[in-house]
């Protein structure tokens, strides 16, 4: 059995066949993962310096110097990398004095800080399989994001208290601002305007201390309210429309989970994209006590001015690691990391590694290199590679980066 | 921009993401990220038909990208974008204190045009300047 490291449900049930440089037959897998696997044979980086080809020792001398000879640089992504690994990229940014952020920056990050300091309660995914009644997908549509949440966990299946899954014993509600696929096969569906999160968090608060909520149709978000109450295990799960969209009025999730608290059980697990964004947010958390937007330049400070969106504006160079900021950030932060020197190190060509001066391909985690990593609640899963690989682990080229300095 | 403005929430598709799992550089990961999906009822006031290409105009920038009849109605008033470079020319670099973008709550105006899609590799040359 391999792991999927196509999301963070990291799914270890894949069986997959791969025969003379191709896939065969396999098992298991979504349509997400099934891509992911399929990607060991495409569009694979090459080692390069300066946009030629280059041997894999004068990349890394090239990247070290680089790193080196940079007043403040970044180091970015992470999320895509083993446990292991992330924890040798600390080291290396330690010594460097680098500005440390992750893809958790633009995205769940502020949810995931509350789970990991304990602000909010939260729960595994085997708990939510055994005992969860009512799942609400609030801005987050796992259909297409994490496809096998719902028949693994948090819909389909029979768990330990839930003989009869979705028929008799579980609802799924979704809020969105679509109806998603998600939203299409949940029992309940609530549609929020864009940015309309903050108001319909305070107008469920009023329905729970019993007044009238401030709604154009209260008879249907009574009716919501009052299944979500009725559940004696209600999970949510956060999706980015929901971090976006409350990312001003962060304390409102606490409020509504404390108050569904006072006369039913929640627990809150944020829908994480990357397989182990969660696992950098606690190793760096264990660390330095803060899960991201960390500089080593002065000792250990965190703030704002440290986030990647930040840093793109002050630092002088970047180390990028299993991921694609020039695609995924706005245009114009995009065109700030083009314009510095940056190493990239992935196991695909990207718009990353082509605006890089030095790239370094390595193996990819779960697929030809094996490690650990936290699921989105937490859960360590271990993974072997499935296909033997000559390129260098993260883990081996973060070490080699750091000798060459 | 007046009364044609129009929310935009970027999103994402399974199909596109399997798409990018397997290279950000094919026709298919183009085809399934430049694109925006309208209500019907936005895509008839706006005189458009589906696959019609169109220019999404934002206070950040511009994008040409193909227009489609949502399946996910009803959201009139709400354009929605596949996450990708494409959106993402539309997603200003300034933040409120948060520092996280906005990057599904854009505005912006949509008229039809006849200019093409750019290409990945295209975007790709305006990003390095």
């Amino acid at each position: 059995m391999a792991v999927c490291t196509g999301c963070s449900l990291l799914c270890e049930d894949i069986e997959v066949a791969l025969d003379g440089g191709k896939m065969g037959k396999t098992r298991n897998l979504c349509r997400k993962g099934l891509g992911h696997f399929k990607s060991i044979y495409l569009d694979r980086a090459r080692p390069a310096v300066d946009g030629k080809e280059a041997g894999i020792d004068e990349a890394i001398d090239k990247a070290a110097g680089i790193l080196k000879n940079a007043k403040k640089p970044l180091i970015f992504g992470w999320s895509n990398s083993t446990l292991d690994a992330q924890k040798a990229g600390l080291e290396l940014a330690r010594e460097l004095g680098a500005v440390v952020d992750d893809t958790s920056s633009i995205c769940q990050g502020w949810i995931v800080e509350k789970v990991l300091r304990k602000e909010i309660p939260t729960c595994t995914l085997d708990d939510v399989r055994n005992y969860a009644d009512v799942s609400i997908f609030w801005g987050s549509d796992p259909s297409s994001s994490h496809p096998r949440h719902l028949s693994r966990f948090s819909y389909y299946p029979r768990g330990e208290k839930r003989q009869r899954g979705y028929e008799e014993d579980r609802t799924a509600i979704t809020i969105d601002v679509r109806k998603s696929p998600t939203a299409d096969i949940s029992d309940e569906y609530y549609r929020v305007l864009p940015g309309g999160d903050a108001g319909l968090v305070e107008a469920m608060i009023s329905v729970l201390d019993g007044k009238i909520p401030r709604v154009e149709d209260k008879k249907k978000l009574i009716s919501l309210v009052t299944n979500m109450k009725k559940s004696r295990f209600g999970v949510i799960f956060p999706g980015l429309g929901m971090v976006y969209s409350l990312k001003g009025r962060k304390e409102l999730l606490d409020a509504l989970v404390e108050k569904l608290n006072q006369s039913s059980r929640y627990s809150v697990i944020p829908m994480v994209g990357h397989y182990n964004m969660r696992g950098f947010n606690q190793t760096l958390l264990d660390q330095t006590g803060f899960i991201n937007r960390v500089s080593f330049q002065d000792g250990v400070e965190s703030g704002p001015e440290h986030s990647v969106m930040e840093a793109a504006k002050t630092c002088d160079a970047a180390l990028v690691i299993g991921s694609d900021p020039v695609s995924s950030l706005p245009a114009a932060v995009a065109r700030r990391l083009a314009g510095m020197p940056v190493v990239a190190v992935d196991p695909h060509r990207n718009l990353t590694t082509d605006v890089a001066r030095v790239v370094i391909p390595s193996a990819a985690s779960g697929l030809e290199a094996g490690g650990s990593a936290l699921r989105m609640d937490g859960v360590e899963i271990k993974f072997d590679g499935v296909v033997e690989s000559e390129r260098m682990t993260d883990l081996e080229i973060l070490a080699r980066i750091k000798e060459g300095l | 921009m007046a009364g044609d403005e129009m929310r935009i929430v970027t999103f994402r598709d399974i199909f596109q993401s399997e798409a990018q799992e397997m290279g950000r550089y094919s026709q298919e990961y183009q085809d399934l990220s430049a694109v925006v999906r309208l209500d019907q009822l936005d895509m008839k006031r706006l005189g458009l038909k589906d696959g019609q290409r169109v220019a999404v105009e934002g206070d950040s920038g511009t994008v040409v990208v193909t227009a489609r009849t949502s399946d996910e109605s009803p959201h009139p008033g709400v354009a929605l974008m596949p996450n990708s470079p494409w959106s993402n020319r539309l997603v200003p670099e300034e933040t409120d204190e948060s520092r996280i973008p906005e990057f599904k709550n854009l505005k912006g105006r949509i008229v039809a045009t006849e200019e093409k899609v750019k290409p990945i590799s295209e975007l790709l040359e305006e990003l390095k300047g």
